[in-house]
């Protein structure tokens, strides 16, 4: 494209009083020359040739209302992403350069100039999910003084940490320095609690969102229950239901608290396990239960409440290895027993074991026979890593957890011998390679660097078949128990979720953030925000930096009582609308609201469409749908598109 | 025909409805639509195989919609209506311009209708879309008349001219409708007797900016035509008055018919048969496939 002959060939065109070119134009010397231009030849309007208005339309809108311009009188021709990075040609790029600022300049003729409009932001937080990074979020933005409501799906906040039994690279108690965080939740003034709950629907804009939350029946009336576990102690069916709090290698009673630690300290009946839901009797926990706390006939509730601002922080489950069925992105191991023997277990089962207050007590057994392993052996990058499985990413904390696993397992089985398969080791973190070096030098941890192709079982042992690839040698161990490192993946109902509260995904369900540089912690979705694992695999102190970062952002976004709007907004001609909604219908917003129209007697004789400029957001969809064409979206108006179409 | 007249007489005495919108006999084999209000005009209603007309049409009209509206309370219309017509009342509900409480369906066992007026019905003279006809009974109705009888089966010859048009090229298939749309004089007959058709003002007539040129030269015919073939995908409910109507004889059910066979085919929908479907136009569903996108 060939920049210099532009001035020339567009000044032709009628109603263009002055044009220029100038190589640096978003420099301060080139919006110079714009102010300059603007006051010697009293122009009323601007167009300019540049890059994409995605970068610097509000440069030279900011320039043209300091030399006096309406802002929306200031078009911009992508010359740059249109022409000359997308065509060789440059006879004909330059040809279609200067078609381009002739469609600009017939829209800016018909522009007219707009303001901005303020909208009130409501200053209360909803945060998505109560494990670390949720709490950390809540209680960021709640001592800066803003209410939060705080939801998690869960009967009790604390998320996977709450489930480990040391952290990595201190070996401080995971428990011990999370509950104090989940206590200061329950107790703060600022923080709305609810757990056991779940959001079905976000409507509205960044500052202004309804949202709508599911709180699921647990039965028990909150405000009488005291805590006091009575009722879960003298509930009769004590094994029918897997602890999933204890990685399902311990059962729970049919009401139950997760754990001890639990916030709110409130239990839960689980209706498919419960006698009285499956044959009307027992009612052994209404008859325990002084304080008339226990609530059968309990329903789910519906609360909506107003939010200015979302902290999206829903976290991670792990991969498992079990037979996927045809549909799934993933696929199982096979080759490793798709989950069919006891003592193969996933890291998060091994913390449970691990754990002081864990199904064995923190003392080190195999789920299949409660033997304490002699030899065990850990996998790292199962599913990780591996395209054959569907997940090609590195989960990130494996090589650190599986570290800090075998030596706690040297600690507790001081004669016990571990073995760690990796691919690599990732140890990158202020005292990670220090501790994965203690692991090797002090607690005497084998690392063999290969992949396992096969486990099987042998009289009571599992022959772990794999290779060494620094030796060049086929190895073959004898565990007596085998941990994975499974991979971090999504929630199942991650991709929902996205839906529901309108924020992009990958194509593994991890969510989008607005720039992977720029906007780390802010979703593409104005006002949302992403806090934790469900942007990717995180470790615990990455995901307390991301809320804490989120959390930040949403005060910035708090701190003032408006918020700017562009006045790109739609705006219904009550006259000409013929009331058939399809406007209402395709509003991603929800901005479409139905209006009557009265006649002299004050009888509704028509309903039309109104649309609530707070909420509207510009997209335009209204107005292509409109079969009438009766709603004009301001700065983009159906005369200016037909003019720049026209133009070509 | 007596039972239709004592009824409409009757609920016109009673005053529950402001007026019935029917069909009065003109000649042996021609009807038209009227607009009874007086009870004693009850006794020219009549519904026979010379009522061609959808009356569904009228529902929407400013004039006839203020004949319901009294100080106190808001009177129900009644309409007489063939069971596809009824296809056309649904889509209006759908789309707001009435509400079901609001109107008195008075419907029959239909077994067709003749092609045109003065035609002698025989049972073999009827109209194509009768022909394809699978709503013998109507599929809404407040009061119901005429036995249901078998309906005598045709080839669908509308069909096969799509088909047809189909295996054609490109090329040639602008040339066929470029000959169709030539004889267009813009009357927008087409307009006035769809039902679907009720926006207060069209966008044919809007002129800032100009979306359909006015005049009858090839731009506008082609732009008005295809317009308004859009504007009724997957909302045509396939009443084919559009066609009855045109007194150019351009065949215009093809390119209805052609966008509803597709909203069939790709997302299993027939606009106005059920009140509770949401329209196809309007409703996202993420297992719609995604092959009509280029």
């Amino acid at each position: 494209m060939t920049v210099r002959v532009l001035p020339g060939s567009v000044k032709i065109f009628s109603g263009v009083e002055y044009s220029t070119d100038y190589k640096y134009m978003c420099s301060d010397p080139g919006q110079n020359l714009i102010k300059e231009a603007i006051h010697k030849y009293r122009l009323d309007a601007i167009v300019v040739g540049s890059c994409s208005p995605h970068m610097h339309e509000r440069t030279f809108r900011n320039a043209a209302v300091s030399a006096g311009i309406n802002p929306f009188m200031v078009e911009i021709a992508n010359l740059r992403e249109h022409c000359s990075w997308v065509h060789d040609d440059i006879e004909s790029s330059t040809h279609k350069a200067i078609e381009l600022v002739r469609m600009a300049i017939e829209k800016v003729k018909r522009d007219k100039p707009l303001t901005k409009i303020n909208v009130p932001v409501t200053k209360r937080v909803l945060v998505i999910g109560g494990g670390i990074a949720g709490i950390q979020a809540a209680l960021d933005v709640a001592n800066a003084g803003y209410e939060v409501v705080l939801v998690e799906k869960e009967p009790s906040i604390g998320g996977h940490m709450s489930q480990l039994s040391e952290t990595f690279p201190t070996l401080d108690c995971s428990q011990c320095i999370l509950t104090p965080r989940m206590v200061e939740v329950h107790q703060h003034p600022k923080i709305k609690l609810l757990s056991y709950s779940e959001v079905v629907k976000v409507e509205g804009f960044i500052g202004n969102f309804k949202v709508t939350i599911k709180k699921k029946a647990r039965h028990i009336n909150e405000d009488l229950c005291s805590g006091c576990g009575l009722c879960i102690t003298k509930c009769p069916i004590k094994k029918k239901a897997y602890n999933s709090f204890e990685e399902d290698l311990a059962f729970r009673s049919a009401i139950y608290i997760p754990f001890p630690q639990a916030i709110p300290n409130i239990p839960v009946i689980d209706e498919t396990v419960c006698t009285y839901y499956k044959t009307g009797k027992c009612g052994m926990c209404v008859k325990v239960c002084d304080r008339q706390a226990i609530d059968f006939d309990q329903k789910d509730t519906m609360l909506v409440a107003d939010i200015g601002a979302i902290i999206v922080a829903t976290g991670f489950k792990l991969y498992s290895i079990d037979k996927k069925s045809a549909d799934s992105k993933y696929k199982g191991y096979g080759e490793y027993g798709y989950g069919k023997y006891r003592d193969v277990i996933d890291g998060l089962q091994f913390e449970r074991i691990a754990s002081a207050s864990g199904p064995t007590s923190g003392e080190i057994k195999r789920p299949s026979d409660g033997k304490e392993p002699k030899k065990i052996a850990f996998i790292q990058c199962v599913g990780s890593r591996d395209d054959s499985k569907g997940i090609s990413y590195c989960s990130k904390i494996c090589c650190m957890y599986t570290a800090k696993q075998a030596m706690l397992y040297k600690h507790k089985v001081h004669d016990g011998e571990a073995y760690i398969f990796y691919m690599d080791i990732r140890a990158g973190g202020k005292m990670y390679e220090e501790f994965v070096r203690r692991a090797i030098e002090e607690d005497d941890v084998k690392y063999i660097r290969g992949r396992v192709s096969r486990i099987y079982e042998k009289n009571g042992k599992y022959i772990v078949k794999g290779e060494d690839t620094i030796a060049g040698m086929p190895v073959e161990i004898e565990a007596d128990m085998i941990v994975l490192a499974t991979a971090m993946i999504p929630q199942d109902n991650a991709a929902d979720l996205a839906r529901t509260i309108g924020v992009p995904y990958d194509k593994y369900g991890f969510y989008n953030e607005s720039h992977p540089k720029l906007k780390p912690v802010e979703s593409t979705t104005a006002g949302i925000f992403l806090a934790g694992a469900c942007q990717s695999p995180k470790d615990i102190p990455e995901s307390v930096a991301m809320a804490s970062a989120a959390a930040c952002k949403t005060i910035i976004l708090l701190s003032s009582d408006t918020l700017e709007r562009e006045p790109v907004v739609a705006k219904v001609n009550e006259d000409l609308c013929a009331g058939c909604f399809y406007c209402k219908k395709v509003c991603p917003f929800g901005a479409v609201e139905v209006k009557d129209v009265k006649d002299i007697n004050g009888i509704v004789y028509k309903e039309v469409a109104y649309i609530n400029q707070g909420v509207c957001q510009g997209c335009g969809t209204c107005t292509a749908t409109c079969l009438s064409k009766s709603i004009e979206l301001a700065g983009f108006n159906n005369e200016e598109i037909f003019a720049e179409i026209a133009a070509l | 025909m007596k039972d239709l007249r004592e009824h409409t007489r009757e609920l016109l005495e009673k005053g529950e409805i402001a007026a019935v919108i029917g069909y009065r006999q003109v000649s042996e084999m021609r009807t038209k639509p009227v607009i009874v209000t007086d009870p004693a005009d009850a006794e020219h209603l009549v519904f026979n195989e010379y009522c061609l007309n959808n009356l569904a049409v009228y529902l929407t009209k400013a004039r006839i919609k203020a004949l319901c509206r009294t100080k106190d309370k808001t009177l129900k219309l009644a309409i007489t209506a063939k069971p596809c017509d009824v296809h056309s009342i649904v889509a209006l509900i759908q789309e707001n311009q009435i509400h079901r409480k609001d109107i008195h369906i008075i419907s029959f066992n239909c077994h067709g209708v003749v092609k045109d007026f003065g035609c002698e019905f025989n049972g073999d003279n009827l109209a194509s879309k009768c022909i394809t006809c699978e709503t013998h009974k109507p599929l809404y109705f407040d009061k119901i008349f005429g036995e249901e009888k078998e309906t005598p089966k045709a080839s669908d010859q509308a069909l096969a001219r799509i088909q047809e048009l189909e295996s054609m090229t490109h090329k040639e298939r602008f040339e066929f409708f470029k000959g169709e749309f030539d004889r267009c004089i813009k009357c927008y007959a087409c307009r006035a007797v769809c039902p679907l058709c009720y926006c207060q003002r069209c966008i044919t007539d809007k002129a800032i900016p100009r979306w359909i040129e006015s005049s009858s030269h090839q731009r506008g015919n082609f732009s008005w035509n295809i317009v308004r073939a859009f504007h009724l995908s997957a909302r045509c409910t396939g009443c084919g008055e559009c066609e009855r109507a045109c007194p150019a004889d351009i065949p215009l059910t093809l390119l209805n018919r052609r966008m509803a066979i597709e909203a069939k085919r790709s997302f299993s929908y027939v606009s106005g048969r059920s009140l509770e479907t949401p329209t196809l136009v309007g409703s996202f569903n993420e297992k719609d496939s995604d092959e009509l996108f280029m």
